[in-house]
């Protein structure tokens, strides 16, 4: 029987703390591996940080839903936001906001969530942004 | 995420508790910044450091530019396996040096 953690926020900074404290919580009570807790929050921070920046429509702010599920194998995170369409793995995604110094940075975050999980991608479905992560729990 | 800071020698040593990432990271660099002027070496105590993500790898590249600029440096220790991996993956393990202890901190910077 999977677990579910399920979270719904307002794309902003106390949006983001909400989602890494409700994800602790979630990550506590099944006792997921701190390695793989921290990997998955690292990968939280980078989206959610990433939909802040890119999803506000400057008119209603993007709201963001973070689902988790555990089984035996794996975790499975889903990153659900209502903001304009946005791949943030797409390597040429034009970024305009971003100054020179800052790019190379920017692409930074979304470099680490690749590497960090094992499967991601990413959907545009029904007006949504839809990235889902997959990180493997190691066979004991 | 907590910030404590002590001085050993010349070395002012910086520790950081809990996360470094998008919502701890503006609070860490002002911290990191008025050591930075001080000081001329610092060594960053990862040991209480939960994770950090890109925000917080900003924040050390800033912080390392500054102590650079004017001679000095920045040292880090205690890193757990997670953030050890961001410093890898990130390129950054090659940009900053990671000390085995604070012992090995203290003696070679």
């Amino acid at each position: 029987m999977p677990k579910v953690f399920r979270k719904a926020v307002g794309a902003d900074p106390s949006g983001v703390h909400e989602v890494n404290a409700a994800f602790a919580g979630f990550a506590e009570e099944n006792a997921l591996p701190a390695d793989v807790r921290r990997s998955i929050s690292v990968a939280l921070d980078e989206l959610l940080a990433n939909a802040l920046t890119h999803g506000s429509t400057g008119r209603d702010p993007c709201s963001v839903t973070v689902e988790a599920q555990l089984d035996e194998h794996r975790v499975t995170v889903t990153v659900t936001d209502d903001g304009k369409p946005f791949d943030p793995f797409a390597r040429d995604a034009p970024d305009t906001t971003l100054s020179v110094e800052e790019r190379p940075v920017g692409g930074l975050g979304i470099h680490l969530v690749g590497r960090l999980m094992d499967e991601v991608s990413y959907q545009r479905r029904e007006g949504h942004n839809v990235v889902v992560l997959v990180k493997q729990l190691a066979k004991d | 995420m907590e910030i404590s800071t002590r001085t050993n020698g010349d070395i002012h040593i910086v520790g950081i508790a809990g996360s470094l990432d998008s919502g701890t990271s503006p609070e860490a660099q002002k911290s990191l910044e008025s050591v930075v002027t001080s000081a001329k070496k610092v060594a960053l105590d990862f040991s209480r450091l939960d994770y950090i993500s890109s925000a917080g790898l900003r924040v050390l590249l800033g912080a390392a530019k500054q102590l650079r600029a004017k001679g000095g440096s920045l040292g880090m220790f205690g890193l757990n396996q997670s953030v050890r991996e961001v410093f890898e993956i990130s390129g950054f393990a090659s940009i900053l040096p990671v000390y085995q202890s604070e012992a090995d901190a203290l003696g070679r910077m």
